[in-house]
């Protein structure tokens, strides 16, 4: 292990610049040191406080645990105690902030995670290699169901051996470029031995204890004194309230009963900015995308989906359900990848090309129901718009929006919305565009002719070391996908939330959790 | 019923007693078997995006979902008859546990607008009988026909923009209630949800008392009481409104019945900590354990408070004994 | 509310069997309040048929920026998605109207023939139906709505089966109450003892004289109905999420009152001046009636 290598991990595997413009502060150059310091122009953090945050999506199945999660509230709750072996910053660039001192690759099927010392778990017990072991058995037992299950695929977990106490080695099944990517992941945490999820004790590395926890209603969390960042946290405690619906929650931030809230609604920023709050306005590479099943009639026909792609008015939807935040999509995901195939034409509405497609399919009158639901901000949104769309086409779209969504019929739709947050490409591969991956809402990739080959590529690019190599495969990949896939990616609208001008310390963030990863566990803000 | 009439008032009440029952019973097969026709699977329900099928099928073994229906049935009602309501399929709790704290916020709430509504409505009926025709009967009429009128949404939202975020900012705009906390820790918060619950209701309960009283000033009852001379407020107060306020118990018995489902748009809008709230997260999520308690429960208030309306309309009102 | 159960309540508020239906009706346009009633009622239900041929735009064309206020192009402003709120207001009345009116006739009917079997028969049917009457009465109208909306689907014949079905019940009160003191009354006697048959003192003797309750209780009915229908639909239980509909309308723009009120508040203004209208008439009905009786009382 050289200086070489770790610069081969971070360069490597991860890439440089996103592009979009990063100032590549965390990049290439040695990891920032280990407390953080805010920046000047936000002032000197102060202690002391209750913070309060308002979330949706809850009720009473609300979990935690630190290696899982079905809704936003449970992802509140997750970073509030436990944390990653490396960390995302802003710019959604991997870094070595995190509990790993270093992640090195020794050889495509082999890593060596090395641990920062001194790190305690908030029941004072150091932690160790044994944690880590244990942490990624967890994970990648699969009747446990986590969410981190699928991207363990390729690690030898079996294998994995203690080098020291603080030292692990990863051997791999097959070769996966993707592995810093997932230590990355914001529920690949580390758990000490034996944990398990609420109601048994809630112990991690975070910077707050659960203090108290009604699940469909509030969790209090209060400040861990003995956190190994020094100077952080600055709150003294965290209250996290569910709430049932957008409005309740506008009205709880507008009334002062809350600090902060998640997914405020594009179209009501003028109005808490007239009260004098302020919008957390951060461009992510999250997406609503509309799936369409491609084994499924009448989206087995090729032709109607390249039609229902073009049927879509990228800006006025970006318009509509956005209020223009965000940018236009191009039926791809994973904008902010170095790999992403900005060569590939802009699509743009063409009503009377979707037409004659639907006709030589025909499906002239096409008559169809897309499903949605309010998982995230604007899934229903974007239906309805859609559906207003189509019409201009002939096509006749029924929104059903369905409180059951997730219930039976979910992944085995033929229409329907959806929503994901920002990964690099391969990564997102394999959450959503294999045959093995657990949320496959088009079914993807084709079992026969053009893009069966998907997947051996996709196997091709993990165990690809050398950056431009593996790009020019993903690159490939994605055409298959422009050309052929059931997504329909109109625009990423990135993520808005709203706050109390008391807050200080928010950054617009590239990364996947809403409020710049709930200020980094709620670490990097305080009021000022 | 003709054919089985112990005598007088407490057989009456007997008889409404035991009908009461035979009606919870039916309720209560029928809100079984209507959740048991819920579609979907509650342990998709409850994993929704992150379900595997490793997951669910832990998740199924953990609920006891496979036994049958019958038997969840009888399992369900001695249960209930025990006090145990069985356990939620979301939390993982028993539902007393987890509706207790929510009965007791939304009983505070419905008493409290009991309490502010009925004496104010009593009070602007009578005294519109009272001074009927003239000016405060006009406007007061006109007020609370407008009043009733309007949806329950419609008032809360008004207020809210009223008191809360737009005109005003005195009141808070929503009442949550954390756990651990009672209502009364936070009586400000009280003040907007009981406000639209009393304009539901008083309105109606004026408009009876209004009506009642006139027929009872207009009785010969009150006339030989002011013929004796007797002072007007003394024949208001101690001979008019007692006999007055018969009809209209059971009007307040029947509002307080109908404040039951006024409360889930109040709690919705107002994200109030109760029993409205956790009605629909419990049908969102094929709680069916919670459901039927808050469904048996709710039926149980709306046919106690009738069978008080009942019977105290036929103890007030002397006459209508004799048809018992 | 005028729930009434098997107990007779008091003159002042419910017509003895003694008017005619048409009489009455006449006799009650006579009052300004049922006046004002019927022009409110005339002008929203006359908004709600006609509006959607009058409106500058279709009910989800977007055409300008979401929630901006009255311009040019939008003589109310935006809604949450750039939709015209004018347009939408036009085309938003319909469904909640359609609902409404077919649901309450559906209950009516259903009611009132309950109601008057029930007190004609005088004996086991009608305790047995009171019964029945009484379970369904033990849910609240809304929580019925929503459970049956989560359980069959946000279609609008769920909804108006929901309501018509609640609906019944408490005109079967109203209906039964009123019929009672008719149903011992000499001519009904009379009528049985010549051999007419049932359905025919049913529909010729009984129902023409309990007119004047029923009329009250089919207009508050009918406020009730619509309320139920437009809460369901701010709720979010409509059988089409953006469809443009009154009680839609305000949940999904009152957030933004303070930047752009009219997405909230025409719909609020609409919805208000309906019930307000149905409930005017209502009353006026119910005063003719009470003033009818007690100018009858003192005979």
């Amino acid at each position: 292990m050289t200086d070489v290598s770790r610069r081969q991990l971070l360069t490597g595997a991860v890439g440089l610049a996103a592009v979009g413009g990063l100032a590549a502060a965390c990049g290439t150059s040695s990891p920032s040191p280990v407390t953080s310091s805010p920046t000047a122009a936000a002032g000197t953090p102060k202690r002391g406080g209750n913070f309060r945050l308002g979330v949706t999506g809850g009720g009473s199945k609300d979990i935690m645990d630190g290696q899982n999660i079905i809704t936003k509230p449970d992802q509140a709750r997750l970073v509030t105690a436990f944390e990653t072996l490396l960390l995302f910053d802003e710019n959604y660039q991997l870094t070595t902030n995190g509990l790993a001192e270093s992640v090195t690759q020794d050889n495509p099927k082999q890593y060596t995670i090395k641990l920062r010392q001194g790190i305690e778990f908030q029941n004072g017990k150091t932690m160790t290699a044994d944690d880590v072991i244990y942490s990624f058995q967890r994970i990648g037992t699969q009747k446990n169901g986590l969410t981190g299950f699928a991207a363990t695929a390729t690690m030898d977990i079996a294998g994995m051996k203690k080098l020291d106490k603080y030292t692990v080695q990863l051997p791999l099944k097959t070769p996966d470029s993707t592995i810093p990517q997932t230590l990355g992941s914001y529920t690949f945490t580390i758990v000490p031995s034996g944990y398990q999820a609420y109601p048994q004790p809630q112990v991690g590395t975070g910077a707050y204890k659960l203090q108290s926890f009604t699940q469909g209603q509030q969790s209090v969390h209060v400040r861990n004194p003995n956190y190994w960042r020094s100077g952080e946290p600055y709150f003294d405690t965290v209250t996290i309230i569910d709430f049932s619906d957008t409005t309740a929650q506008v009205n709880g931030l507008l009334g002062g009963q809350i600090d902060a809230m998640t997914d405020l609604p594009p179209s009501q920023v003028k109005v808490v900015q007239a009260r004098g709050l302020q919008a957390l306005v951060s461009k992510t590479g999250g997406w609503l995308p509309i799936c369409m099943a491609i084994d499924m009639p009448p989206f087995d026909d090729v032709r109607v989906r390249q039609a229902m792609r073009l049927i879509v008015d990228r800006q006025g939807m970006l318009e509509q359900v956005s209020s223009g935040y965000g940018f236009v999509g191009n039926d791809l995901y994973a904008p902010f990848d170095p790999g992403f195939d900005h060569a590939l034409p802009q699509r743009q509405q063409d009503i009377a090309q979707a037409k004659s497609l639907l006709k030589a399919a025909g499906h002239a009158n096409l008559s169809v129901d897309l499903h949605t639901t309010d998982g995230a901000a604007g899934m229903v949104d974007t239906a309805t718009v859609f559906a207003n769309q189509a019409q201009a086409a002939g096509v006749k779209i029924n929104v059903i929006n369905d409180p059951n969504y997730y219930g039976n019929q979910y992944l085995k739709l033929a229409f329907s919305i959806d929503f994901w947050g920002t990964r690099a490409y391969l990564n997102q591969v394999q959450q959503g565009s294999l045959p093995t991956s657990p949320y496959n809402e088009t079914h993807w990739p084709p079992k026969s002719g053009t893009g069966s080959d998907f997947v051996s590529l996709y196997n091709q690019a993990l165990a690809t070391t050398d950056a431009a190599s593996r790009i020019a495969i993903e690159q490939q990949m994605q055409q298959i996908e422009y050309n052929i896939g059931g997504y329909i990616i109109p625009f990423f609208g990135g993520l808005i939330d709203g706050y109390s001008p008391r807050v200080k310390g928010f950054k617009p963030s590239e990364g996947t959790l809403n409020l710049d990863s709930f200020g980094h566990g709620y670490r990097t803000i305080w009021f000022g | 019923m003709n054919w089985f009439r112990p005598g007088g008032v407490w057989g009456f009440i007997l008889r409404r007693l035991l009908l009461g029952i035979v009606v919870l019973i039916l309720v209560s097969v029928v809100v079984f078997l209507a959740t048991q026709a819920l579609p979907g699977d509650p342990a998709r329900a409850i994993l929704g995006r992150s379900a595997t099928p490793a997951s669910l099928a832990a998740l199924r073994r953990q609920l006891h979902l496979d036994r049958p229906v019958l038997d969840q049935y009888l399992t369900w009602v001695t249960g209930l008859l025990r006090g145990n309501l069985g356990t939620s399929l979301a939390a993982q709790e028993p539902v007393t546990t987890l509706l207790a704290p929510r009965l007791v916020n939304s009983a505070v709430l419905v008493a409290l607008a009991a309490v502010v509504s009925i004496p104010l409505s009593i009070a602007i009926g009578a005294w519109a009988a009272f001074k009927r025709e003239k000016a405060f009967d006009t406007v007061s009429s006109i007020l609370l026909l407008v009043l009733a009128a309007l949806p329950e949404f419609v008032v809360a939202v008004v207020l809210v923009i009223l008191f809360a975020t737009t005109v005003f900012h005195v009141l808070p705009a929503i009442s949550t209630v954390p756990p651990g906390s009672r209502p009364w820790n936070n009586w400000l918060a009280l003040v907007l949800p009981t406000l639209t619950l009393v304009i539901a209701v008083a309105p109606y309960v004026a408009r009876i008392m209004r009506a009642s009283m006139i027929e009872v000033l207009e009785s010969d009852y009150v006339e030989m009481a002011r013929l004796k001379g007797l002072p007007e407020r003394t024949v208001l107060v101690r001979h008019a409104l007692p006999n007055a306020l018969g009809p209209v118990f059971q009007v307040i018995a029947l509002n307080l019945a109908y404040l039951a489902g006024g409360i889930i748009v109040v709690e919705y809008v107002f994200n109030y900590t109760g029993v409205g709230g956790a009605l629909q997260q419990a049908v969102v999520n094929h709680d069916l354990p919670v459901v039927q308690a808050l469904a048996v429960l709710i039926a149980a208030v709306y046919v106690i408070l009738n069978l008080l309306a009942d019977v105290a309309t036929i103890l007030v009102t002397p006459r209508l004994r004799s048809r018992l | 509310m005028s729930q009434v159960s098997g107990v007779a309540v008091p003159a002042a508020e419910v017509a003895p069997p003694s008017v005619r239906g048409t009489s009455l009706l006449r006799r009650a346009l006579r009052l300004w309040r049922t006046r004002i009633g019927v022009v409110l009622v005339g002008a929203l239900v006359l908004l709600a048929i006609v509006g959607p041929y009058v409106a500058p735009y279709g009910p989800s064309t977007p055409v300008g920026a979401p929630n901006s206020t009255p311009s040019g192009t939008a003589v109310l402003g935006t809604d949450y998605l750039g939709q015209d709120v004018l347009s939408r207001l036009l085309y938003g009345g319909g469904s909640i109207l359609a609902m409404a009116v077919i649901a309450t006739a559906l209950g009516l009917i259903a009611g009132v023939a309950i109601g008057l079997v029930a007190a004609y028969s005088r004996n086991a049917l009608d305790d047995i139906l009171m019964r029945g009457m009484d379970v369904i009465l033990a849910f609240p109208q809304i929580m019925l709505g929503l459970v049956a909306v989560a359980i069959v689907g946000p279609h609008a014949w769920v909804i108006v089966v929901a309501i018509a079905l609640t609906t019944a019940p408490r005109v079967a009160r109203v209906a039964r109450g009123a019929a009672q003191p008719v149903v011992e009354r000499d001519f009904i006697a009379c009528s049985e003892a010549m051999g007419v048959p049932r359905w025919r003192i049913l529909s010729g003797e009984l129902l023409p004289n309990v007119l004047g309750p029923l009329m009250v209780e089919a207009s508050l009915r009918l406020t009730y109905s619509i309320g139920v229908i437009a809460a369901l639909a701010f709720l979010g239980l409509s059988p089409n999420p953006n469809g443009a509909n009154w009680g839609t309308m305000i949940q999904q723009n009152e957030i933004v009152l303070p930047v752009q009120p009219w997405g909230a508040a025409a719909p609020i203004i609409a919805i208000a001046l309906l019930t307000m209208g149905t409930g005017l008439i209502g009353d006026g009905i119910a005063r003719t009636a009470a003033g009818i009786d007690r100018a009858r009382g003192e005979e």
